[in-house]
């Protein structure tokens, strides 16, 4: 099983924006870093193999799963429960304690509900968070950046998608978050595809994948 | 963690916004049941104040006014019966009682009615609810008088208080009222609540009044014999040397028979036209004409309900606002939602379950200040108007307006939800700026 194959996937938007990615996989629990020029479409790649773009031609699977032959709920539940995702800027949930966040991502999974609470607890102690119950607002970059990987990874996923995360911080604390991603998701078996522009992160990835060259297939 | 804790969270973050919209639906679910209430509780205040009485009969211009007067004290009734024309009435059919009523003085702005001793025996102020007395009894003598509950709430009265009657139906501090000073009149009973307008008068027998009347009169009469004597106290008139002339009535309360446990006969237009023909007074049905000042009324009633519910549906377009306004707020909220594996169907349900809560706060906040203005307009409305209503709202009402309210708020929610079903999850997870 692979963790994402991708087979002759293209699309195309107005404004002249094409995206073609002929083939790429990455194998269970891989680790790629995927770079492009700015606007070269790394976001839009990440969006469409979460479901949450559609593409014009091609297929998309995560986990042995056609994502992008599912529709509506069904993609939905597959996206909550299969694939996690990081952010820039987090994009945690404001008004809500740090656990709660990781509690609401396991909500729209299959995890049993019994088992919420002590998975979020393990997982925010693993990654460093020594108060679960503060709100996400409150707390620095570096904890929110720790709470957001702790929540990608919550529902057990095979793939975690990592949109610029450290595009935020400055190069000596980006390169701790870069390793603690990395360990998380080696931790739980999880695959990780992680954009960014900062070459600095190349050294942390022994795959790197250029979507402005042939490199992409493979 | 559960949908409603994310619903309750997403509302406690928007603080300002929930409470403002929440407050909206209160004032107009308030205002809606308030309306109603009031509206019930006037007709049935107006309804039981006939008690069992058929037939009204006095002076008045009009039944309707003859009504207004005599039942609910309105007004002192401007031109008086005689006694002899009284029992010229009673002759005149084989009524089951007749009641003599004499309206004019007053005691600090209670209205003080004179009346036979069956006022309390036969009439029952409310349909099948004989008087009953808190305290004492009923008049006996002259110069001593029985207080509606009410009025004796007001005044602060008990058995043993005496009242100095006023000529006249002043306001509250007595003044354009002549006081009869010489004569204070002992209350003797109480009487218990009946929610109708009796509850606010003084009754006192036929003979008081007169007695009363007669005695200024005739000081009167002296007084012009000898100018400068301004000597009150040595004239005093007993019921048995009153003249025929000093007799005056303003109204009579009559009831045709009926059989045992019935209120309506047969007899009744019969009595009803003799009456008219025979008499030169005006004769009212009261039940009827209580019917007639409703339809006149019932026009101004729509409108009130009309521009209620109006008001409900500004109110139903604000949390529709509100939640619109706060959808750009949100979208960043809905995508991570959608992200983190929520439907579209789940986040649709989301944002209608808010406008549901704050549909169900409104109501409840609103039957709580329904209930508080209810009860201080009822205040006001007895001391200015007189008119006793009770401000309870029924189980109905409360239920009705609940569910509406909710609905409404539903109905406008359906569109801030429909646009979070739409919202596009990419664009919602842009970092900000």
């Amino acid at each position: 099983m692979n963790a994402l194959s991708i087979t002759g996937l293209e699309l195309a938007r107005s404004g002249g924006f094409r995206l073609s990615v002929p083939s790429l996989s990455l194998a269970q629990g891989e680790q790629a870093l995927l770079v492009a020029p700015s606007g070269g479409g790394k976001s839009t790649l990440l969006h469409l193999i979460a479901g949450l773009e559609d593409p014009d031609a091609g297929s998309i699977t995560v986990a042995d799963m056609p994502i992008s032959a599912l529709r509506g709920a069904a993609r939905d539940g597959f996206r909550g429960a299969s694939i996690g995702m990081v952010f820039q800027t987090f994009n945690l949930l404001h008004g809500f304690s740090a656990i709660e966040n990781l509690m609401v991502a396991m909500m729209f999974s299959s995890v049993p509900a019994a088992t919420h609470d002590a998975r979020a607890r393990a997982l925010l102690a693993e990654l460093g968070i020594d108060r679960p119950e503060q709100a996400v607002e409150t707390m620095s970059v570096g904890q929110q950046q720790r709470v957001a990987v702790a929540r990608a990874l919550a529902c057990r996923p095979t793939l975690v998608l990592a949109d610029e995360p450290t595009a935020s911080l400055d190069p000596a604390n980006a390169a701790t978050a870069i390793g603690l991603l990395q360990r998380a998701c080696r931790d739980h078996g999880a695959a990780l595809l992680c954009t960014s522009h900062d070459p600095s992160l190349r050294a942390h990835f022994s795959r790197v994948i250029d979507l402005g060259t042939a490199e992409a297939a493979r | 963690m559960t949908d409603f804790t994310i619903v309750l969270r997403s509302l406690s973050l928007r603080r300002f916004s929930t409470t403002v919209t929440v407050t909206m639906v209160a004032v107009s679910v308030a205002l809606l049941l308030v309306l109603l209430a009031m509206r019930d509780a006037g007709r049935a205040a107006f309804r039981r104040g006939t008690g069992n009485a058929h037939l009204l009969v006095s002076a008045d211009t009009s039944p309707l006014v003859a009504v207004l007067n005599g039942m609910f004290y309105a007004n002192a009734p401007s031109q008086p019966i005689d006694w002899a024309a009284y029992m010229k009435i009673r002759e005149a059919f084989p009524w089951s009682w007749t009641i003599p009523t004499q309206l004019g003085d007053s005691f600090r702005g209670s209205p003080v009615m004179a009346t036979s001793k069956e006022f309390f025996t036969s009439f029952e102020p409310v349909l099948g609810q004989p008087w009953t007395f808190v305290a004492g009894k009923a008049f006996e003598a002259p110069y001593e008088a029985v207080v509606g509950a009410e009025a004796a709430r007001l005044h602060g009265l008990r058995v043993g208080s005496e009242l100095v009657l006023a000529h006249g139906v002043g306001t509250a501090s007595g003044e354009a009222a002549h006081e009869h000073e010489d004569h204070p009149v002992e209350v003797v009973g109480i009487l218990a609540p009946t929610g109708s307008a009796h509850d606010r008068a003084i009754f006192t027998s036929l003979e008081t009044g007169w007695c009363v009347h007669a005695e200024e009169s005739r000081l009167k009469e002296a007084g012009a014999a000898n100018p400068g004597e301004d000597d009150h106290g040595h004239l005093h008139v007993d019921p048995e040397d009153l003249r025929d002339s000093e007799k005056l009535i303003t109204g009579i309360l009559l009831r045709v028979p009926t059989r045992p446990g019935e209120q309506v006969s047969s007899a009744l237009p019969v009595a009803f036209d003799l009456l008219r023909r025979q008499f030169p007074f005006t004769v009212a049905q009261p039940a009827q004409q209580v019917g007639r000042l409703f339809e006149i009324v019932s026009g101004v009633d729509t409108l009130f309900i009309a521009m209620a519910v109006a008001v409900m549906v500004a109110g139903a377009l604000s949390v529709m606002l509100a939640l619109y306004n706060s959808m750009d707020l949100r979208r960043r909220q809905v995508a991570i939602l959608r992200v983190l594996g929520a439907s579209q169907g789940r986040v649709f349900g989301l944002v209608l379950a808010e406008s549901a809560i704050i549909g169900l706060l409104g109501s409840g906040l609103g039957i709580a200040l329904a209930a508080i203005f209810g009860t201080v307009a009822s205040a006001e409305l007895q001391r200015r108007v007189g008119l006793v209503i009770d401000p309870t709202m029924d189980l109905r009402t409360i239920v009705l307006c609940t569910a509406a309210a909710t609905f409404l708020a539903c109905a406008a929610g359906i569109v801030p939800a429909l646009r979070a079903y739409r919202t596009a999850v990419v664009q919602g997870l842009r970092p900000l700026g």
